[in-house]
């Protein structure tokens, strides 16, 4: 007995892991061996029977500053910085015996230095525009360095924060230096030859999100234009409305709109010298009166996204989807937008319907399937020359198991999203036979697809992080073809959310520009509430398509983007929890058009008999003969019709003298 | 008589246990509390997972540590690369999140490591070789990543916690791997075909899933394509015996007492019964509902618990098979597609 309690006293023992790892600080580059041990609370050691190092930095994140060796038992820096390295020992306790080190990967010294100016002229009174670059001995950019700038005379003045600025006209060297790597530019700093600064415009009145284009030009005393003379533009203004503010936005080149109205002075500065002009923003007044016209209401299931075709007899006609469902599919009659009639359905074995498209002839449908008993999910080819009652042609699943969730016809060939991965292109020329003849990748590490969009021989791909790919797929302009896709140029940006993407030729300035839409949800699945919804759309000049430039937004607030249709220089965009917005795009597009004022109107598509009532969840939208059509993920789909006349608010004030009910 | 009956019930009350258990639905996003009193199954939670609404992620595997304190979910499908995330068990609430691979599936702890290890299945992707994820739970780091075959499945842990086995369900094979040193250690082609190892040629058994006996001396195999089950002796690396089942046998299930070996047979919505000594055939008994997936037996081996996905619109269901009358007593329907399935705890 008093043996097993000495034996329980001994193994109840805490104990420690030690190792040389405690604030070990090596070089990127550095293998280094640990040495870690087992120490109990007397002191004895010993020797884990299996160990192993692992790096940490975070719950959420990878972290590659430090990679191991596990069957040499090594670790090694990667990328300067401070990490962690776990080690843990297995097999020698019951309970977890781990712990945590604190590892520095030093940076290197500086190895180079490099610094730019970007001003062809310094003009005195003026900040001077540098640029710098370090270089470490791996070839690390560091961004850390805390570096010293100082002038071989007193032309500048150089502040904390290390902004230079030209006080006395002259030749100033600037030296940089950081460890013991040194640089220097030397630059003229010239009197301001500037005698006059002229600032035209286009306009001089304009309408909120209009875009003005400002143009300042120098002359000398001897009245000579200066032409690369350095000019900086700014504004101020005041609001017609006293309780809003003035805001705009003016660019490098010159270019401004306003957000609201009000009276602004655009600034053209150069160095010293400096002219303004008045412009007048007056409000751009494009708000039109909207009505519902009618509704087709989804009481029983999720709906997803719909198309309205015309079909063959001449008659107008939709097909919507169902989401988390049964795999139903909806065909109705919209001949009267007034009234939306059920008049086929389909099920198939899937639990959601995500995509369905129609032929430009209304001959042919395709609908996707998620969630199929067989797990092999793929397409289902659908004959709707005859709405009412529609029959399945065939089947198609070869690559397509991992659940479509987009799909795309264009002149007899369906595109399809595979497992989010890739788009296959399938040819329909016999719907009954269907089969497979190309296929596009964008062939990067995690790549992942959610959208393709075919117009003129492009595929418009849409790729989250990796942004928009457009793909000849027949237009010829890079050698495409439906069996051989070939990339014709890309766009990405930073926040990775790219989920949709429209083209879009401005009739009104003749500008091409794809509109990628985000699909963001930032507190994920809340059940309790209304779904926060987030993102926009993004407005890619790609009028050069070798170098696209983003150049304007749309974004509501608290609301978030999802898919749209554009025609007529205006957007009819469902932004999720905030309805339809028709927006006007027409003009040069500029900044954030919300806040311009261009939006025209929108709609609620929230259905009081909805699956879930009163829910707005707006999923796609399309303009059909002048009635803008929708699908709302709680209520089905709808009709509505922007009117030509502004909206009346004047009868808002009614309802205060309304009688009020007595009970 | 009085005094009897009130003597039978205070028995009952005294000694009724309460079976508690999680089941993930893959299509509809949810995760289902479940609790079974020794009568009836009931739902006492349904918990929205995944980040999209709009989106199906696909919960399919499910596990819960050792201690009982968290359970742990994959989420097949991301952008595209699923997650694993970790839950309490006190309000299930999410705490963490990690981005495996494609496809993440089933997983288990390790007792001994304290590492879970989980397959990236890669169900619809090209057939390339995929890899087991190793994470530090406590941490939620993926360690490493352990190359095995094609499409692997069926991620289960030895008894003494220090191997771990999967299939792979294109190229056909059984790995174990060294839960210490997180290497493959051995590699048993199932299709007999050594020549073309890891290579992707449709095996004929299309194993998906693997589980332990009691001993650390054999392990059982679903031959999902072949319709059997193989029992590969693991001193002899072999296999050395193999059962007829129904059509489509798809997870495996020991009863902790070592008695039975279930498995839940796919295309008939059954679940079969084996005796585990000598693999003689019991019984399948009819599930509730379409397409049976998952199965897990209570520690006191006296229920298991079995998924069935249902087809379409068909409400997921659980199902509870008392071991020792061999039938359905009870059963429960939670979401779209019920998959993956842990047992959580018993209590009195």
């Amino acid at each position: 007995m008093i043996t097993l309690i000495t034996s329980s006293v001994v193994f109840s023992q805490e104990m420690f892991l030690k190792s040389n790892l405690d604030g070990l600080s090596i070089d990127v580059g550095e293998v280094f061996e640990p040495s870690t041990y087992v120490e109990s609370e007397d002191g004895k050691i010993t020797t884990c029977p299996n160990l192993i190092y692992y790096n940490k930095n975070g719950a959420l994140n990878w972290d590659d500053g430090i990679s191991v060796n596990r069957r040499r038992g090594t670790i090694r820096g990667e990328k300067p910085g401070k990490h962690k390295v776990i080690a843990l020992c297995i097999g020698l306790t019951d309970s977890r015996l781990s712990r945590d080190f604190d590892v520095t990967v030093n940076y290197a010294k500086a190895k180079e230095l490099s610094v730019s100016l970007n001003t062809e002229k310094v003009y005195v009174g003026s900040y001077v525009p540098l640029s710098y670059k370090i270089t470490d001995d791996y070839g690390f950019t560091r961004y850390d360095a805390n570096i010293k700038i100082k002038s071989d005379n007193n032309l500048v003045a150089i502040d904390d924060l290390n902004n230079v600025k030209a006080i006395n006209p002259g030749k100033t060297k600037l030296i940089i230096s950081l460890d013991d790597v040194e640089t220097s530019i030397s630059f003229n700093i010239i009197k301001n030859p500037i005698e006059q600064l002229s600032l035209t415009s286009n306009m001089s009145t304009a309408r909120t999100g209009d875009v003005v284009t400002f143009n300042a030009k120098a002359y000398d005393k001897k009245n000579k234009l200066i032409s690369d003379s350095p000019i900086i533009y700014s504004y101020s203004g005041e609001s017609f409305d006293k309780s809003n503010t003035a805001s705009a936005l003016i660019n490098e080149n010159g270019k401004f709109v306003a957000e609201t109205a009000g009276k602004y002075l655009i600034t053209a500065t150069a160095g010293q010298r400096s002219s303004s002009t008045p412009l007048i923003v007056y409000d751009r007044g494009i708000q039109r009166e909207i009505v519902n016209v009618g509704s087709g209401t989804v009481e029983e299931r999720h709906t997803s996204d719909f198309w309205v075709f015309e079909g063959v007899d001449g008659g107008d006609y939709a097909v919507s989807g169902t989401w988390g469902a049964d795999g139903t599919t909806y065909f109705w009659d919209v001949t009267n937008p007034g009234q939306l009639k059920r008049i086929d359905s389909i099920k198939v074995d899937a639990r959601t319907v995500n995509d369905v498209k129609v032929s430009a002839d209304g001959k042919i449908s395709v609908i996707s399937r998620e969630g199929a008993s067989s797990r092999k999910n793929g397409i289902l080819i659908l004959d709707v020359t005859n709405p009412s009652e529609v029959n399945i042609l065939s089947e198609y699943t070869k690559n397509l198991t991992g659940g479509v969730h987009n799909v795309f016809i264009y002149e007899n060939h369906i595109y399809a999203l595979s497992a989010g991965q890739r788009f296959y292109v399938i040819n329909i020329d016999d719907p009954k036979n269907p089969y497979e003849v190309g296929m596009f990748e964008i062939g990067e590490e995690g790549q992942a697809i959610h959208d393709v969009w075919v117009e003129d021989g492009i595929a418009y791909t849409s790729n989250w992080k990796h942004g928009v790919y457009m793909v000849d797929v027949g237009n010829g302009i890079a050698g495409g073809s439906p069996s051989n896709p070939m990339v014709i140029s890309n766009y990405s940006y930073e926040s990775g959310a790219h989920h949709a993407t429209f083209p879009f030729k401005s009739k009104s300035t003749g500008k091409f520009y794809t509109v990628l839409g985000d699909e963001i949800f930032p507190q994920g699945i809340d059940v309790y509430t209304t779904n926060e919804t987030a993102g926009f759309l993004h407005f890619v000049d790609f009028s050069d398509l070798n170098n696209p430039v983003e150049v304007a937004r749309y974004e509501l607030p608290g609301h978030g983007s999802h898919n749209y249709w554009i025609e007529d220089d205006v957007l009819y965009v469902a932004m999720y929890t905030g309805g339809v917005r028709i927006v006007d795009i027409s003009g040069e597009l500029m900044g954030d058009l919300f806040r311009q004022g261009r939006e025209i109107g929108h709609i609620n598509t929230g259905n009081p008999n909805g699956y879930i009532p009163n829910a707005t969840m707006t999923w796609g939208a399309q303009l059909y003969k002048g009635h803008v059509f929708y699908s709302d993920h709680n209520g089905g789909i709808g009709s509505s019709k922007v009117l030509p006349i502004k909206p009346d608010n004047s009868r808002i004030n009614e309802y205060l003298t309304r009688p009020r009910i007595i009970d | 008589m009085a005094r009897y009956i009130f003597l039978l019930l205070s028995f009952n009350i005294c000694f009724s246990q309460q079976y508690n258990l999680y089941v993930a639905s893959e299509s509809d996003d949810t995760v289902s509390v479940l609790k079974f009193d020794g009568e009836s199954i009931v739902e006492t939670d349904r918990i929205t997972v995944g980040i999209m609404p709009t989106e199906i992620e696909g919960p399919h595997g499910i596990t819960i540590d050792p201690e009982g304190e968290h359970w742990y979910l994959s989420l097949a499908h991301g952008s595209p690369n699923g997650y694993l995330v970790k839950y309490s068990t006190d309000n299930n609430e999410p705490l963490s999140r990690l981005e495996l691979g494609l496809f993440p599936a089933t997983m288990q702890i390790s007792p001994t490591t304290g590492l879970l290890y989980v397959v990236n299945f890669n169900l619809h992707g090209l057939m390339k070789t995929s890899t087991v994820s190793v994470v530090d739970p406590l941490y939620m780091v993926e360690v490493t990543k352990i190359k095995t075959g094609i499409m692997p499945h069926g991620s289960r842990i030895s008894k003494d916690g220090k191997y771990h086995y999967s299939v792979a369900m294109m190229s056909g094979e059984l790995f174990e791997i060294d839960a210490m040193d997180l290497s493959v250690n051995r590699i048993l082609s199932l299709d007999n075909n050594n020549n073309l190892r890891n290579a992707m040629h449709h095996s004929k058994i299309k194993p998906t899933w693997v589980t332990p006996g009691p001993e650390n001396d054999y392990v059982y195999v679903a031959g999902n394509g072949s319709d059997e089950i193989l029992k590969v002796d693991l001193n002899k690396w072999k296999i050395t015996d193999r059962i007829q089942t129904g059509k489509g046998p798809y997870n495996l299930e020991v009863s902790p007492n070592g008695k039975y070996l279930l498995a839940s047979i796919k295309g008939e919505g059954k679940t079969g019964v084996w005796m585990l000594d000598d693999l003689s055939f019991v019984k399948n008994i009819d599930n509730s509902g379409s397409v049976s997936h998952g199965i897990v037996i209570s520690p006191d081996s006296k229920y298991a618990f079995i998924s069935l996905e249902g087809i379409g619109g068909d409400p997921g269901i659980v199902d509870v098979i008392s071991l020792d009358r061999l039938k359905v007593v009870s059963s429960v329907e939670v979401g779209k597609q019920a998959g993956g399935i842990a047992f959580w705890k018993m209590e009195d």
